[in-house]
């Protein structure tokens, strides 16, 4: 933790508690909230020892610290707070039943729990990413795409506003001590997109190789120019030329299937239609997200004749189409295809009923990492994100036992897919590795 | 939209309550608006309101002959069929009743014939229709229904694969006589001499055996046929009262469907297994709720969004309070608890993560709108692609239905048997421009082909139910 982080603003430290407070109010304390709370203090008291201030820090998950924290600060006002407290808590501990995990076990691994506000936001974190941060947990900026290109727009931002500290280069200082803890706060909302990490690990790479001789202002131009460039190279004329590509694919009387939303998709219908193509798009869609009404609109409004249906129409539909269109996450090194959750249902249906499906994908989302299944690696979302305002699952965490899952990918097996199409050309799943190395490795050869 | 009438509206349970006090006549009309407008829906009600409606045809009816009788049910069939072709099992209970009439009738006469000489020729009555029928079968004419269904001969043709469990039976042994051997039957066509004299014997109903609901034995849990029909050679009741009886059987057996059902839980599932379920039935629950009194597992519920997500989301948060079904009257009042009261750990996860936790599954339990011939399914939309990405995961996939669920209907076109939902459940009309320019689909059921099932958990032996006579007796053209 930097020295600076010590004095935290009072405000936001009061912005945070009361709306929490209200909802723990609201929910009885359970023995594991306790426990956490018995955790919190002591940190609180360690922290207090080491360095004589009374907040804590780190980004706490919100919901379950508001209390402590209000039990905090009555402690400290009593002056002799660690045994009087210690007794009456331990007293009350075995009352309630213990709280129940409502993380489904075999995703456990990957239920952190998701930041939700910028309260508690370390101090030195920019602006620009805590507005980032808000937009990646209201999916505002949604989409592997959308996500890398503001991501790096942040990182512009960062360069231009930093200033190198005195005895120091920002060769040496800015990765440690800017780019990392900033990432890191990004991914308190939202765990990185593959493209991000990607990008990031380029990134890292351009600093190193900034000459220690080079003037601030100048290393930062740099920097800058070489984020523009990359933007240039890899989302935007990459983009430009995938939807070329499969715009020469669409033909006129094709039906043409897609899942959810993709904004390479969309640029690719949209092109295609513009240069007159004649077709009819099957938008697919699933809860609890609905992206494909979003791009089905965009569709319908350009004038394209557009079907949605939600994924319970899937096989009725799936008969008309004559190819499939799907976006990426990212694409493994084994071909597998990791996208929106669904993806692979479809993907399967169009395989069953012997229908090509064709990805659209940047090679920036290309990955070394291999997938066999899609419980491993995937990200879980928040599970209130799944109850439908005013409908019965309103309460179910007071429910025993049951529990809410919202993954947010799946994992589509290299079989069901015919094609990637990429700004290097169209390939099969198995070329993936080998297109990998090439574009995103290429220091490695 | 159903789902928004809530106490007030007519349901399942104000139509049987208003059954006895009504003349029989207002009744149908009742039950085929409320098929009609959907206020009925579902297998189970649309098979407990039919089953009840005919006990009051038939003990309503004044009839000469059984032939007069079966006339009356077929037509009163036929008209609910028609309000509303895609509930089969209203079709499939008119042809257990019609079936079971034409068994008492057979009874009868045999036991009337033991004494004649010609006892030997009746043993075996249908080998006889048949022979007969066999100049008429060129006969019908390749006319179809509205909703396409195929002809007999067209289905036998088309369904070859070998994976018909339920429809092989009885269509490879009685397709033949089911075309003709009703002409046999009707009368204008050459009377069997037997027929007169069964004609004298039931000619004559006594008030007196016109029977309420307390008359019959309610215990009687024997529902198969042979037990009945030895039953009915002792005695000698008559045959009006023998129906009432036969009926109040079938109702007794929807009753006692899932429990039955429920009973054979232990065979199938094993301790900690994760077993993946579809949207919100009740025989689906209480084979698990029967299992988690001995073991412990996980279930994994997709919600199926968007035309049963609410119930759904009601049954695992145990609030369930209005239900289609009318759980107040008939369903066992004693059944309210939920799957999470009962020691299971239940996740509910959208339709869309049916892929990605497949290979956690041990075990898929699907629940069925209806069995076609072939075996396939009219199951809820989603079912097909449960179904088929348990068969991609090689996850064994099991069937639970009563018996009331099979139809021996085997459509041309499976498209035919799906109804479409409201699409303001997808799209809103709040938004606007969106309603304009965009084709909606929503379908509720999805045809899940039976090579995608393993395993059909009935609750009892599938027996011949229904006579080859009526199983197109909605559609008179074909007969």
């Amino acid at each position: 933790m930097p020295s600076t982080d010590q004095p935290v603003p009072a405000p936001a430290a009061q912005a945070e508690s009361p709306a929490p407070i209200q909802q723990s109010e609201a929910s009885k304390l359970t023995g594991a909230e306790l426990k956490k709370q018995k955790q919190a203090e002591k940190a609180a008291r360690r922290a207090q020892a080491v360095q004589g201030k009374h907040i804590p820090t780190g980004p706490p998950p919100a919901i379950q610290k508001g209390e402590p924290k209000q039990q905090k600060r009555r402690g400290s006002t009593s002056g002799s707070r660690d045994l009087p407290i210690r007794q009456s808590e331990s007293n009350a501990a075995p009352k309630p039943p213990p709280v129940e995990d409502k993380t489904v076990e075999f995703f456990r691994h990957l239920s952190k729990p998701h930041r939700k506000t910028i309260a508690g936001t370390p101090k030195d974190i920019h602006p620009a990413a805590q507005i980032l941060g808000m937009q990646f947990s209201t999916y505002v900026i949604c989409g592997s795409t959308a996500r890398l290109l503001a991501t790096l727009e942040v990182f512009k931002e960062l360069v231009q506003s930093y200033v190198v500290p005195p005895r120091t280069t920002l060769k040496l200082h800015f990765t440690t001590h800017v780019l990392n803890p900033h990432i890191g706060y990004l991914i308190s909302f939202r765990p990185l997109s593959i493209s991000m990490g990607n990008a990031i690990s380029w990134f890292k790479r351009e600093i190193s190789k900034v000459s220690i001789d080079l003037s601030d202002v100048e290393a930062k131009k740099r920097l800058c120019d070489a984020i523009d460039l990359y933007i240039r190279e890899r989302v935007t004329f990459a983009d430009h030329a995938i939807a070329k590509t499969t715009t020469e694919k669409v033909r006129d009387g094709d039906v043409i299937l897609t899942y959810a939303k993709s904004s390479i998709v969309q640029r690719s219908l949209l092109q295609a239609h513009a240069g007159g193509k004649k077709f009819r798009v099957i938008a697919v869609d699933s809860r609890p997200l609905h992206e494909g009404k979003n791009l089905a609109e965009t569709l319908a409004n350009a004038g394209i004749e557009v079907k949605y249906c939600l994924i319970n129409g899937l096989s009725h539909n799936i008969q008309d189409v004559t190819k499939v269109l799907l976006g990426a996450h990212a694409m493994m090194s084994n071909g597998r295809l990791l996208s929106r959750i669904g993806t692979a249902l479809v993907a399967m249906e169009a395989k069953a009923a012997e229908k090509p499906v064709i990805v659209l994908c940047e090679t920036v989302k290309f990955t070394e990492r291999v997938a066999l299944d899609s419980i491993v690696l995937n990200e879980i979302a928040p599970a209130d994100e799944l109850v439908i305002p005013g409908g019965a699952l309103e309460g179910w965490r007071d429910v025993k036992k049951l529990q809410l899952c919202n993954p947010m990918y799946d994992v589509t097996p290299a079989e069901y897919i015919q094609m990637i199409v990429t700004e290097s050309g169209c390939v099969p799943p198995t070329s993936v590795p080998v297109l990998h190395r090439l574009v995103n490795e290429p220091e490695i050869q | 939209m159903p789902s928004q009438q809530a106490g007030f509206a007519p349901n399942l349970g104000f139509y049987l309550k208003s059954l006895k006090a009504q003349p029989v006549e207002s009744s149908i009309e009742n039950l085929i608006s409320l098929l009609k407008r959907r206020q009925i829906t579902n297998s189970r009600p649309c098979a407990v309101a039919t089953a009840h409606l005919l006990l009051q045809v038939v003990a309503k009816f004044r009839w000469t002959n059984v032939d007069k009788l079966i006339e009356r049910i077929q037509d009163v069939g036929r008209r609910l069929i028609e309000a509303q072709p895609r509930e089969m099992v209203v079709g499939n209970i008119v042809r257990r009743v019609l079936g079971m009439v034409r068994d008492e009738a057979k009874e009868e006469r045999n036991d009337d014939a033991s004494d004649s000489a010609s006892n030997s020729q009746m043993g075996s009555p249908r080998q006889d229709h048949s022979d007969q029928g066999a100049s008429h079968l060129g006969g019908p004419p390749p006319s179809f229904s509205p909703l396409r269904f195929s002809t007999t001969e067209d289905s036998d043709s088309t369904e070859a694969n070998g994976d018909d469990v339920f429809g092989g039976k009885h269509q490879a042994a009685s397709r033949p006589p089911l075309i003709t051997s009703h002409t046999s039957y009707a009368p204008a066509g050459g009377l069997p001499p037997q027929k007169s004299m069964f004609q004298l014997l039931s000619a004559n109903p006594s008030p007196a055996s016109t029977p309420s609901g307390a008359q019959s034995p309610h215990n009687t849990s024997s529902l198969n046929a042979s037990s009945l029909a030895h039953r009915i050679t002792t005695s000698s009741k008559d045959l009006k009262a023998e129906v009432i009886e036969g009926i109040e059987e079938i109702v007794d057996e929807l009753d006692q469907a899932d429990d039955r059902i429920a009973a054979q839980s232990l065979e199938y599932i094993h301790s900690n297994e994760v077993i993946l379920t579809h949207s919100s039935s009740k025989s689906v629950q209480k084979f698990l709720l029967e299992a988690a009194k001995k073991r412990k597992f996980t279930v994994i519920i997709a919600e199926s969004y968007p035309n049963d997500h609410e119930a759904t989301h009601k049954s695992v948060t145990r609030s369930i309070s209005t239900d289609a079904e009318g759980a107040d009257e008939l369903s066992t009042p004693k059944f309210s608890k939920s799957l999470s009261d009962a020691g299971i750990t239940v996740i509910l996860m959208t339709d869309a993560t049916i892929f990605a936790i497949m290979s956690r599954v041990n075990k898929v339990i699907l629940a069925t709108h209806a069995v076609i011939a072939n075996g396939g399914l009219i199951a809820a939309a989603g079912a097909r692609i449960i179904a088929k990405a348990a068969r991609v995961h090689r996850t064994p996939v099991i069937v639970v239905s009563g018996v009331y669920k099979l139809s021996p209907q085997y459509p041309f076109e499976f498209e035919s048997l799906i109804e479409y939902g409201d699409p303001g459940n997808i799209v809103r009309y709040q938004d606007g421009a969106l309603v304009e320019n965009l084709e909606v689909d929503n379908p509720v059921y999805d045809y899940v082909p039976p090579d995608l099932v393993d395993l059909y958990i009935t609750n009892m032996i599938v027996a011949d139910h229904y006579k080859s006579e009526d199983i197109n007796f909605d559609k008179p053209e074909l007969q």
